[in-house]
């Protein structure tokens, strides 16, 4: 019981640091864009939501499958 | 085949008969019609839109929303007697029956949309005469376009607990290349340009025609199977 | 496969996935030369347009297991059905948020009626009647038929729809738009969006095998559960 959990928690874990790294990522850019000035900024500003927003929705559709997986699985094992 | 078309037209002869005499649709859609003509009209600011310019696109809404309430219906009588299991059971091959009731359901939308576009010319006093014909022939095959998809799905929703309200989700996206063609050459006729303009969206709108009803006239079998 | 090692496929293929992306994100930030005519926000391409390619397979995919699983009945086929119907799904609404967001910048508006922007509109439009058709039938049985059907007919209904909008749009003469893609891609901007659609491609079935996994335990506890209770 005890090693499934851990198994289960390995790869939610993995896909956190993975979202961590890749929301910073963009906003990185944008802090390196912040010097251009007010009008040139917001190209930069939906570059930076789409990305987030990439990121948010497969996330949010993996950790949605995962929850879902880790819920019939404790049914499994009851 | 003989033997098909027997069964098919005797199916088709039961459901009109069954319309006729309780005119239930015939009236709703009728009125759905009228209605949606007088609406539209006072809709509409006509100082600053032409009613000529819009009435193509008036009168494919009016089939498409008028003719979805009617569809919808088709299966409801056997839904509400039980007399489904009967239609399933007797001889007839599935795809007559949806044959069937694609037949039933044409002559009901075709009349509709071909009210619909006496009424508002009449309402909005455009003339449609220009190119009646053709204008006809386009709403014929978009009618049938719509009627093969919508009664398909109309037994789909039929089977489902949430019923008509599911109609317009599954059908409206599907309806877009009907719509399309059809509206642009509708409006191409009534305002005079000759048919050979528009004998390309006359095409794409049988091909849509047709493979609207055989993929339904396939797959209606795996719809109603019990 | 077992479903244990299916989903243990799934979850190693979405971490490479994950990790490719992350690489993609590397690529179109720092490597990739900015596009001449569109500035920064073109660098929106390289996730919208694998995003797209994705859900379009994915209902490909969908509508072929649908097919296949009408004819057969093998259970398998209507639960790659769904996990792919579920996979295009969260893609074309990528391809939904990300388009207004690129089109702002390009053309000054957030929608404009271009043809495939409409047609994934559309397609996320048939993905959501497939699911509400699943999710209201009494026996799960008729949820899945009438599931496959609306695939099916959706999967057949597309060249129609890109049809249509393509013919539309020609009707309506729009503002020069400034086109990204087209035969004339430089080499850096076409490695990068290949890098993108294989990435995209990699993460789909990643969480496609997932899905699958997750659909059989749920099989697997149903029967245990019909089992028990008869």
């Amino acid at each position: 019981m005890r090693s499934f959990q851990l198994r289960a928690l390995g790869p939610a874990r993995a896909l956190g640091a993975a979202v961590f790294a890749a929301v910073l990522t963009p906003s990185v850019l944008v802090a390196q864009a912040s010097g251009l000035g007010q009008q040139s900024l917001r190209p930069y500003w939906h570059v930076f939501a789409a990305y987030t927003l990439v990121i948010l929705l497969v996330a949010a559709w993996a950790f949605s499958i995962g929850r879902r997986l880790k819920d019939v699985e404790n049914r499994l094992s009851d | 085949m003989s033997t098909y078309l027997r069964q098919l037209a005797a199916i088709v002869r039961k459901d009109l008969v069954l319309e006729f005499r309780s005119k239930d649709r015939l009236v709703a859609m009728g009125a759905f019609a009228v209605l949606a003509a007088v609406l539209f009209n006072f809709s509409l600011d006509n100082a600053s839109v032409r009613p000529r310019d819009v009435l193509a696109g008036l009168v494919w809404m009016t089939l498409v929303f008028g003719g979805l309430l009617g569809v919808g219906r088709t299966f409801h009588l056997e839904a509400e007697d039980d007399a489904f299991r009967g239609l399933m059971t007797s001889p007839a091959p599935k795809d007559a029956v949806y044959l069937a009731k694609v037949v039933v359901n044409f002559v009901l939308v075709y009349g509709l949309s071909v009210l619909a576009l006496g009424v508002f010319s009449l309402f909005l006093a455009v003339d449609v005469g220009a190119n009646l014909p053709g204008t006809l022939l386009v709403l014929a095959l978009g009618a049938l376009g719509f009627v093969a998809l919508s009664t398909l799905f109309a037994a789909v929703s039929t089977g489902t607990t949430m019923g008509e309200t599911l109609l317009p989700v599954l059908v409206f996206p599907l309806l877009l290349p009907m719509v399309v063609f059809g509206a642009g050459a509708t409006g191409r006729l009534i305002a005079g340009r000759p048919f050979a303009e528009v004998a390309g969206n006359v095409r794409v709108l049988g091909a849509f025609a047709v493979a609207a009803v055989a993929a339904g006239a396939v797959l209606f079998r795996f719809v109603v199977e019990e | 496969m077992s479903t244990a090692g299916v989903r243990r496929g799934g979850t190693a293929l979405t971490l490479i996935g994950l990790a490719g992306l992350i690489g993609l994100f590397w690529l179109s930030f720092f490597w990739v030369s900015t596009e001449v005519n569109q500035g920064v926000a073109q660098r929106i391409f390289y996730v919208h347009v694998p995003a797209a390619w994705t859900s379009f397979m994915a209902i490909g995919i969908s509508a072929l297991c649908s097919g296949v699983y009408l004819w057969l009945r093998d259970e398998r086929l209507d639960r790659a059905a769904l996990a792919a119907a579920e996979g295009g799904f969260v893609f074309a609404t990528i391809v939904l948020v990300t388009g207004p967001l690129w089109g702002k910048i390009a053309w000054g508006t957030y929608w404009t009626w271009e043809p495939r922007l409409t047609l994934t509109l559309l397609l996320w439009f048939i993905f959501l009647g497939y699911f509400m058709v699943r999710g209201s039938t009494e026996d799960p049985e008729k949820g899945k038929r009438f599931a496959a059907v609306v695939a099916l007919v959706g999967a057949i209904d597309i060249p129609f729809i890109h049809v249509s909008v393509l013919w539309f749009r020609s009707l309506h003469p729009q503002p020069v738009v400034a086109k990204a893609e087209g035969p004339t891609l430089p080499q850096d901007m076409l490695t990068t969006l290949l890098v993108g659609v294989l990435v995209f491609t990699v993460l789909f079935f990643g969480l496609f095998l997932m899905r699958y996994a997750l659909e059989g335990l749920r099989a697997e506890l149903q029967l245990r559960e019909r089992r028990t209770s008869s």
